[in-house]
């Protein structure tokens, strides 16, 4: 008897058209929804976890000297040999890098580097946008290298952000817990 | 004097009209991809203006700039032929077509129709089928497999929709007791078509999706399959007047589902003025036409087929008898 009154109903469902009713009106129930959508670059962007290795940067000690000490580990432990190191000797006889390249169109941003230091000098930092027309202006120095941002305490979250800032600074975010990707994504 | 008045008048509407049919895709294609993004959970273009208004125009600019490539192996007679054809039987079908009793401009009665047929209702049909030239020539001389294949399957389907579509018709006329567009809609000022005919309605909405070549219909330009149909040749502005030519008959089919079984501008509940209804009608029709197509997926051409004669056309001939024998007794 219920086998009947389900295939009546199957029936009755199709004259009818339910199944095409129920995907209209999920579709509908979308189009009210909020997009999941992050406007990058337009009106916000993402700020990586702390643990994230973007670009490279240099430390400097206490003193405001630079902390690495040219012991070449790094250019050794490179796997993709892009880290060209010349050292010199300062007047108290401490050993630091007259030069301190990476070429960072190489790099393959394993962080190796920075486990090989010695002298903590080197780390992979959050930044990630320094994309370039020539390869040439992707070989960085010591002096920029030394003034890119550092890692930043909080990471994972959404920062406003606007197109075309040219500006190297370290964003914090609020959200130390991360950012949630699946806020507006529905879920039946 | 009087005869150039109301020469100028024509012209003018003419004018008018082919200036909004030409304009219309712009907002169209807007709303469509804002509303394709929404449905996705996506924005939809945003960048080119306030919430990507003007991303139309920049559209636009992008295919009148483009190359205008014509294949080697084209006829290219037919080939530049076709975007015409598709383009012209739309814009010519809106000549018979009432948006409106009349207004009155300083002190003047102007009547929102070009000019009021009494066979209109035919008018419309025969004009219509002739658009599928445009599309089968211009599969056949671009001298590609897709877009053969692609304008086969959109001339058998538009010749099997067209029955069921005119069949569904018939009924109307006989309510109405009259072919003209006009008499439909006035026939209707108390009761919608809808009522008496809910079959008829259905007949001809899912023929008029299948003559607009609209998801879950578009098997001739089914990207998936066929690289783009029978337009996968065309580049630059004659692409452009195959895209005029499916918005314009978007916009066909939904102000020909509005007169013939939604009472066109007869106000209901709210006392509107007359051509905003109109207006309001065929807008929630053109939605619908949007929704339907990132709802449903395409359908088989077999099953194209199947619905077409094994389900549209009976449903139609009975919506006819059944009309007939209850109009008579």
């Amino acid at each position: 008897m219920s086998r009947a009154q389900d295939r009546a109903g199957t029936w009755i469902g199709w004259v009818f058209f339910a199944d095409l009713a129920n995907g209209l009106a999920l579709t509908f129930g979308y189009m009210f929804s909020k997009p999941v959508t992050m406007q990058y670059p337009d009106k916000e962007k993402w700020l990586p976890y702390a643990r994230y290795r973007g670009h490279h940067f240099l430390k400097r000690d206490d003193e405001g000297e630079i902390k690495c000490v040219a012991c070449e580990l790094c250019a050794r432990i490179c796997p993709c040999d892009c880290i060209e190191v010349v050292p010199y000797e300062d007047e108290k006889g401490n050993r630091h890098p007259a030069k301190f390249e990476i070429d960072t169109a190489r790099c393959l941003f394993c962080g190796l580097c920075e486990d090989a230091c010695p002298a903590d000098a080197i780390a992979l930092g959050q930044q990630y946008e320094f994309s370039s027309f020539s390869s040439a202006d992707l070989v960085i120095g010591r002096d920029d290298l030394l003034a890119k941002p550092g890692k930043a305490a909080t990471g994972g979250g959404v920062v406003a952000a606007r197109l075309n800032t040219k500006k190297d600074v370290l964003v914090e975010t609020e959200e130390t817990q991360g950012y949630n990707w699946w806020r507006n994504i529905r879920r039946t | 004097m009087e005869l150039i008045v109301a020469l100028g008048l024509i012209v003018f509407k003419v004018a008018f009209l082919i200036a909004i049919l030409l304009l219309l895709p712009l907002p169209l294609t807007w709303l469509e991809r804002k509303i394709a993004g929404h449905i996705q959970q996506r924005m939809g273009p945003m960048r080119v203006g306030w919430h990507g208004l003007l991303q139309p125009m920049a559209d636009g600019i992008k295919l009148l700039t483009k190359e205008d490539h014509i294949p080697a192996e084209a006829d290219r007679f037919l080939f530049k032929l076709a975007p015409i054809l598709a383009l012209a039987p739309p814009f010519v079908v809106f000549v018979a077509i009432p948006f409106g009793e009349s207004i009155s401009v300083l002190g003047a009665e102007i009547t929102l129709y070009v000019s009021n047929m009494n066979v209109a209702l035919l008018f419309v049909f025969a004009v219509i089928g002739i658009e599928v030239y445009g599309v089968i020539f211009g599969g056949w001389a671009s001298n590609s497999k897709y877009a053969v294949l692609g304008s086969l399957r959109t001339c058998a389907q538009m010749i099997s929709y067209e029955i069921p579509m005119g069949f569904a018709v018939i009924g109307v006329v006989m309510l109405a007791q009259s072919m003209s567009l006009l008499d439909i809609v006035r026939a209707q000022a108390d009761v919608w078509n809808i009522v008496y005919q809910p079959v008829g309605f259905f007949v001809f909405f899912v023929a008029g999706l299948a003559e607009a070549q609209r998801i879950p219909f578009d098997l001739s330009e089914a990207e998936g399959d066929l690289g783009a149909g029978f337009h996968t040749e065309y580049s630059g502005i004659r692409f452009a007047f195959f895209m005029v030519s499916e918005y314009a008959i978007v916009l066909l089919v939904s102000v020909l589902v509005v007169i013939l079984f939604f009472g066109g501008w007869n106000s209901v509940l709210v006392p509107l003025p007359p051509l905003l209804w109109f207006v309001l009608k065929v807008a929630f029709f053109i939605y619908v036409f949007i929704w339907f197509r990132f709802t449903f997926p395409r359908y088989r051409y077999d099953q194209l087929m199947a619905i077409g004669w094994k389900v549209l056309l009976p449903l139609s001939m009975a919506n006819i008898i059944i009309t007939g024998v209850l109009l008579g007794a």
